[in-house]
């Protein structure tokens, strides 16, 4: 409703702004370009040995940092080289596939505990709710960076723990969207009606109410996933995530970083994958959000 | 505000501290020998054992429980193994220069954050709504190291107006500032916004303009105070966003505070200074929360403060 608009009467013609117009037109336009973008990440991350020239290890001490084709260097390094000669192209491909690879597994992980804690929450109710929403406000309330920092310089740094530890990133998120959806669900006649009939509450939950919950957590998802890379390109980065040899977006950056005078293109490539990733998947987000809120007068069906 | 109010605050702020405590306990005993863990690899056997007869690591998980907690209360730490001075210390004097980044990135959000949503929400659809949600979107999904990396290699290398790192004058402390406000500026404008919209389509609302009060007057006097509690909200809890934040900025811009500390105290596993910087952090997060939520109180007497479970 623009009825309760505060501003004072405008002119009739309003002239719209170049912004204006390339905002009315985002669900077509920038969304497909979101989409776009993510498709080719995910195409680069599947074959990266395909689609890098060069390994992502391979060195050629001779042509130490040089600078990208366009700006003199060697045509074939697209993005130039850094300080063992490596092609920063090829590394940024590879390190799309670990970063993608980390974030979809950790996607996974924190979505599966955090849904099923959630549920339990709501199923058992009592003091086994009260614990979980006592980790879920303790997890909310330290800031995770700090907490897995801790943790690696406890246990020291390895791939598997890495992953499990930015796995239980925002798994408080899921486990409080699933615990309120099974408890508004267990109010609503259908569950109790399947559960009348006498059908176990772990089939009910699996086929009734987890169907009904996937819309919201695929949100939810597209709110996490960025975060999750950011979580883990920010570790590499800080040297404590990935170790070399592997590559992270992060850890490439990093790199770099200690190379800004002399040799920018070290870093600055994989800075700009993460940057246009988590923005692709935040404004697929939103929109998606705009779609799937029916309070907003969903345009979908 | 009544009591009762209070105290369940202050309960709910000690169990998330006892839960911290007990994380890191479980932590530290889970990943070997803590006393092999927190002294050098070059300690001697006197020192591992008077290191054993302090935490009571003789007697059982329970006892050591108990005895951890107790040094905790204290403020004992443990010792730093890099200089052997207590952990407290070590980071304590690194506090100062870690608040001076994360006040002045506070100011910023607040002072940029909170005016962008209301202009926003005002002239909505408009120029300066796009503008602002245009900028909300960046700021979210910038990686705020990148984009210390990136201001750094615009206005120290290039345009040399300001200097990449290290602390001393003011214009050390503008580009870690600006990187660290960013992210929280961009969410809290963006609440700010949405929470002004949900209020200025309140009946109330159009009473105020139907009375004739001037729109200054409504926006600030009627909107705003409605408008707060979701802003205070997201404030606090941006709190925690401009700690984890100041961890990689403060290492991007050699800013030499609790993150720079806490970063390089992991490299070199001095362990009793990474559990210091966490317990502190914990606790600082405590406060923060309980601060919002007896802000809540003295915003809006309506509150429930009975309510047991905002969260359902």
């Amino acid at each position: 409703m623009s009825a309760a608009d505060l501003s004072p009467a405008l002119p009739a013609l309003r002239r719209q702004s170049w912004l204006t117009r390339i905002w009315k037109a985002r669900p077509p336009l920038v969304i497909g370009l979101c989409i776009a973008w993510l498709v080719v990440v995910i195409l680069a991350a599947l074959f990266a040995e395909y689609l890098a020239p060069f390994g992502f290890a391979e060195q050629s001490l001779l042509k130490r940092l040089k600078p990208p084709g366009a700006l003199g260097g060697p045509a074939e390094n697209l993005f130039g080289t850094d300080d063992l000669g490596r092609d920063v192209f090829s590394r940024v491909i590879y390190a799309m596939r670990t970063s993608i690879l980390i974030a979809i597994m950790a996607t996974m992980i924190g979505a599966t505990v955090g849904t099923a804690l959630g549920i339990v929450a709501a199923h058992f109710r009592g003091w086994v709710d009260d614990v979980i929403m006592m980790l879920v406000d303790f997890q909310a309330s330290v800031p995770f960076l700090i907490v897995a920092l801790a943790v690696l310089a406890f246990f020291g740094n390895n791939f598997v723990l890495l992953i499990i530890l930015i796995g239980l990133f925002g798994w408080d998120g899921y486990a409080r969207i699933a615990r309120s959806l099974v408890l508004s669900t267990n109010g609503q006649g259908y569950a109790f009606a399947i559960r009348t009939l006498g059908v176990h509450p772990a089939k009910v939950y699996v086929h009734h109410v987890m169907p009904n919950m996937l819309g919201v957590i695929m949100v939810q998802i597209t709110l996490n996933f960025p975060e999750i890379i950011l979580l883990e390109t920010s570790l590499s980065f800080l040297g404590l995530g990935v170790q070399p040899p592997g590559t992270s977006l992060g850890l490439l950056l990093g790199e770099g970083r200690n190379y800004l005078t002399t040799a920018w293109w070290m870093g600055i490539p994989a800075g700009m994958v993460i940057f246009l990733t988590t923005l692709a998947i935040s404004l697929l987000g939103d929109w998606l959000r705009d779609m799937l809120d029916p309070s907003l007068g969903a345009k979908s069906e | 505000m009544n009591l009762q109010f209070v105290l369940t605050k202050l309960f709910r702020g000690a169990m998330t501290l006892l839960l911290a405590v007990t994380f890191v306990f479980i932590v530290l005993r889970a990943s070997g020998d803590p006393a092999q863990m927190m002294l050098s690899d070059e300690a001697s056997p006197e020192a591992l054992a008077a290191f054993r007869a302090r935490w009571g690591l003789d007697g059982s998980y329970l006892e050591q429980y108990f005895t951890y907690l107790s040094a905790i209360v204290q403020g004992d730490f443990g010792d730093s193994f890099r200089d052997g001075r207590p952990a407290l210390q070590v980071v304590m004097e690194r506090v100062p220069v870690t608040l001076q980044l994360g006040i002045t990135a506070l100011l910023i959000t607040l002072l940029l954050g909170i005016p962008a949503g209301i202009l926003a929400a005002l002239n909505r659809g408009k120029f300066v709504d796009h503008a602002a949600m245009s900028f909300t979107i960046f700021g979210q999904s910038v990686p705020n190291f990148f984009l210390g990396i990136i201001l750094i290699l615009v206005f120290s290398m290039t345009l040399r107006w300001l200097p990449s790192s290290g602390t001393g004058s003011f214009w050390h402390l503008v580009m870690p500032a600006a990187t660290l406000a960013t992210a929280t500026t961009a969410t809290v404008a963006r609440f700010t916004r949405s929470s002004m919209l949900d209020v200025l389509h309140q009946p109330f609302m159009r009473t105020a303009k139907a009375k004739g009060i001037p729109q200054e007057r409504r926006v600030l006097r009627h909107a705003l105070p409605n408008a707060a509690i979701p802003v205070v909200t997201v404030v606090g809890m941006r709190i925690g966003g401009l700690i984890g934040g100041a961890v990689t900025i403060e290492t991007v811009f050699a800013w030499p505070g609790v993150g720079m500390l806490l970063v390089n105290s992991v490299n070199q596993r001095d362990l009793a200074v990474v559990q210091a910087v966490v317990l502190l952090i914990a606790l600082t997060m405590v406060v923060v929360n309980l601060v919002v939520d007896l802000t809540y109180g003295w915003l809006d007497p309506r509150i429930d403060l009975h309510s047991k479970k905002a969260t359902a």
